[in-house]
């Protein structure tokens, strides 16, 4: 198994590993999912990420290659930002999806999902043929890379900071600062619904220094399990999930994601793989919006968050029923813990637990709609809802209504 | 302690003590509940249910994953511990005692030596671990 450059950070601070897409990665630590998730929502986690895929895009046409291989306009990122974007077959399903950032005017950085790395390597490598002026690189493995997600997260880095400035002021600004004398690529982004988030690459050498440094000035360590709590109670899709293959194995359309809404930009003009599918996609949800049902074979199902009513846990492939019919399956669920918020929407000390679920449904099904789930035979009651977080100033926040 | 030396154990990590009286207890070993970690929801059988020796008996649901609970002995279920489910955290310092889940009246009490003793269990659990 391959180990990321935290590794002995992960068995010092008493890290459960587990394989995670051949790599030995920290699932929890001693304090647990719970109590990880909790402390996420309310200080500040830090997560080693650096298992994921990381490739380096530059040369003249690094721009115009990268506008054709994915679904959001690489074109239009300006420097200092980035986006969320997808790696599109020509069905309009996905082969990944994936954060593109522009740190500075040397190139572009995408990240992708640990498990789709080699894949989606492939994938570049052969839309690559066709343009000249592209360097495609792999920095998986030489560098380290981390999450710092949580409402103290900026005040962690403010404290830490030497040279530069934190990206600012919006989510998804990007740029080069220095932390503790040790040059940082850092962008005001995650996947775990907190608003104050941030994500940096770092040098090999620079990883266990900076780590401690950020322990030290308040991030608790945060492993895999917790990180899939928050980005499920945030209804944030995950490849294998809610992205890629059904539960029958038939591709799921990209824009049945509602986050995959963000990742495709609708005036785009140039050429990309997967844009005339995803452009009959993207009529559908007009026509849905408008009411109109009339045809559903370009998206017939689409991804839904779901907060189960009953006592009980829903999982994946569970089955989901509407008025006596299966109407499609759960694609994620769990029980997911939360801090009771107080009035001004500002998390107390008290917890409360909740059993939320994304499931992949009926197109037709719609927010506010009350569904059953098929657990063991029990037929737990469960409503489709909008959203289970909110932002709420810099905390992320339950929402029960 | 990850063992208590009164208890006889299934593979699937369920112990069963004698007691008390002719009834028999039955939980989840301080081992699976360390491997499960924190727990989430548990669905326990009512009292009167029959099980037969290694019927389900029970689902125990951590954030991870949901296990299915077996009965190391046959017989009808008397008592159900409900404070378990509703505090699962007494599941952690408590495995062996307070923390039970059900007791049974044995339909065949001889069940019980058919079972792995500690000593076997434990030596179940360094194989286990490797």
């Amino acid at each position: 198994m391959k180990r990321t450059p935290f590794y002995h950070k992960h068995l010092e601070y008493g890290g459960k590993l587990v394989d995670f897409a051949g790599w030995e990665m920290p699932v929890q630590y001693p304090a647990g999912i719970i109590q990880e998730h909790l402390t996420t929502r309310k200080t500040a986690g830090l997560f080693d990420v650096s298992h994921m895929g990381r490739f380096f895009i530059r040369g003249a046409k690094a721009a115009v290659f990268l506008d054709y291989a994915l679904t959001n306009s690489a074109g239009g990122l300006e420097m200092g930002n980035s986006h969320y974007t997808i790696l599109a077959q020509p069905d309009g399903g996905a082969v990944d999806d994936a954060w593109l950032y522009r740190f500075d005017d040397k190139g572009f950085v995408l990240v992708v999902n640990a498990s789709n790395k080699e894949k989606d390597w492939k994938h570049l490598q052969s839309l690559a043929k066709s343009f000249t002026d592209v360097v495609l690189e792999d920095l998986s493995e030489t560098r380290a890379m981390l999450a710092l997600q949580g409402p103290k997260s900026e005040d962690i880095l403010n404290t830490l900071l030497t040279g530069g400035t934190l990206p600012a002021p919006k989510r998804n600004a990007a740029g080069v600062a220095f932390f503790a004398g040790r040059q940082v690529r850092i962008g005001r982004t995650g996947y775990t619904g907190e608003p104050v988030c941030f994500e940096m690459m770092m040098e090999v050498a620079d990883a266990e220094y900076l780590w401690d440094m950020l322990i030290k000035n308040g991030a608790a360590p945060v492993g895999l399990g917790a990180r899939d709590t928050l980005r499920l109670e945030a209804s944030l899709p995950l490849y294998g999930h809610e992205m890629g293959l059904d539960g029958e194995g038939k591709t799921i359309p990209i824009l049945a994601c509602p986050a995959a809404r963000f990742a495709v930009t609708e005036t785009k003009k140039t050429d990309f793989v997967g844009k005339a599918a995803i452009q009959r996609q993207l009529t559908a949800l007009e026509r849905y919006k408008k009411g109109d049902f009339s045809d559903c074979s370009d998206l017939p199902k689409r991804i839904v968050s779901l907060r189960i009513l009953d006592k009980g846990v829903v999982r994946q492939g569970a089955k989901v029923f509407y008025q006596g019919q299966c109407v499609g399956d759960v694609t994620s669920g769990t029980m997911i813990p939360c801090w009771k918020p107080d009035e001004s929407m500002r998390p107390t000390d008290q917890t409360d637990q909740r059993a939320i679920a994304m499931a992949y449904v009926d197109c037709r099904l719609t927010a506010g709609a009350e569904v059953e789930v098929d657990v063991r035979g029990r037929m737990l009651k469960a409503k489709s809802v909008r959203k289970n977080l909110r932002s709420a100033g810099r905390y992320a926040v339950a929402v029960f209504e | 302690m990850m063992v208590d030396k009164q208890a006889r154990y299934l593979q699937t990590h369920e112990w069963v003590k004698k007691g008390p009286g002719k009834l028999m207890t039955i939980g989840l070993t301080a081992y699976a509940i360390e491997q499960l970690g924190d727990i989430v929801y548990m669905e326990l059988p009512q009292a009167g249910k029959t099980l037969n020796r290694g019927d389900i008996f029970g689902v125990v649901e951590s954030v991870k994953t949901a296990s299915d609970m077996y009965s190391p002995v046959g017989g009808k279920v008397v008592e159900v511990n409900i404070a378990v489910p509703d505090n699962p955290d007494m599941l952690k310092t408590q495995a062996y005692g307070d923390a039970w889940l059900i007791r049974v009246e044995p339909s065949s009490p001889a069940e019980f030596n058919l079972l792995m003793d500690a000593d076997a269990y434990e030596k179940f659990l360094q194989t286990e671990a490797h």
